[in-house]
């Protein structure tokens, strides 16, 4: 037998401790980590995907760029080809747009309606200026989206089209 | 528009817009055919899907209508009349169906729609960039032969 005994007592405050300690470590686990969770996110996020189009070779004329990624839909995972309309603007700013039309989603063409410096969606006639902005009195409501860019390597990287911010 | 729920219920509230309705023909055979039927089928669905990203807004591809090919012909044809028959009663002025099967040639005008035959292209050996631009290519084609019949009607 070994000298120090433990007392009935100090068995219980042990393990009621131990136990406790325990429960507490569980409930208060989970609450650390979705406190911690958004900063944790933020470093994985800003998905950009590369693009074949070198920035140099961005000029003022529109031009087709179609980039690859993967895309999950329940488990049925497959790549994906996007397809983004870029150019600079009188600025010098490049500027990619979506080509899905914000009527129904078709795809819009540079110059393929009536007018050679529009975007155009053979669907409905729906048109759109340079900008992306939609023009009065055909279906689409809104201006195309606009795809966020970086650059790295000289090649311009794409992210997630977003809507077109109204200009202050 | 695809046969998927968001689609549809896009669909539903934009009916009047989406006057196309597109049907992918393929036929299933086993044995010595089986790899030409898959091969074709694959062909068709990389097409139409393409297709569809393009046309999103106006047309809406049905689910592929799918039938043996040793089976009867003439039971085939009616089958797809039924098809149809309910498509046109939904307020579809236009229907295409698209195949990579010469044998619906044959039957072309006994459909109301217009038959779309492509010869199927062997893309097994092909990496996805050539895939793609194979499609591509193809589509393309068809996009002008949609335009001319949309604007037939207008």
């Amino acid at each position: 037998m070994s000298k120090h005994r433990v007392s009935r007592r100090q068995f219980l405050t042990y393990t009621l401790t131990g136990v406790g300690g325990f429960m507490a470590a569980g409930m208060l686990m989970p609450m650390v980590r979705f406190a911690v969770d958004p900063v944790l996110t933020v470093e994985a996020g800003g998905d950009f995907i590369a693009t074949p189009l070198k920035i140099s070779d961005i000029t003022s004329e529109p031009q087709r760029v179609d980039f690859t990624f993967e895309q999950k839909d329940a488990w049925y995972t497959s790549d994906v080809s996007n397809t983004a309309w870029v150019y600079k603007d009188e600025q010098d700013n490049i500027v990619a747009l979506s080509p899905v039309c914000k009527h129904l989603g078709c795809t819009v063409g540079w110059g393929t309606g009536d007018n050679p410096e529009e975007f155009f969606c053979p669907c409905h006639f729906g048109r759109y200026t340079k900008d992306g902005t939609n023009v009065k009195g055909t279906p689409p409501l809104a201006p195309l989206d606009v795809y966020p860019f970086q650059e790295k390597d000289g090649l311009l990287y794409l992210g997630k089209a977003e809507p077109k911010k109204k200009e202050a | 528009m695809k046969w998927v729920s968001k689609d549809i219920e896009t669909y539903l509230t934009a009916k009047e817009y989406v006057d196309t309705a597109v049907i992918p023909l393929y036929s299933v055979s086993f044995g010595n055919e089986m790899r030409e039927s898959a091969s074709g089928a694959e062909f068709i669905t990389l097409l139409t899907s393409y297709l569809e990203r393009q046309f999103t807004g106006r047309l809406l591809l049905l689910p592929p209508f799918t039938y043996l090919k040793s089976d009867y012909p003439e039971n085939i044809v009616q089958q797809l009349k039924k098809w149809e028959e309910n498509i046109e009663k939904n307020e579809f002025k236009h229907i295409f169906y698209i195949t990579s099967e010469s044998d619906w040639k044959i039957y072309e005008k006994e459909l109301k729609g217009s038959l779309i035959w492509l010869p199927s292209l062997p893309l097994e050996h092909l990496n996805d960039q050539q895939k793609i631009s194979m499609i591509e290519s193809q589509v393309k084609q068809l996009l002008s032969l949609f335009t001319q019949k949309w604007n037939e009607n207008e």
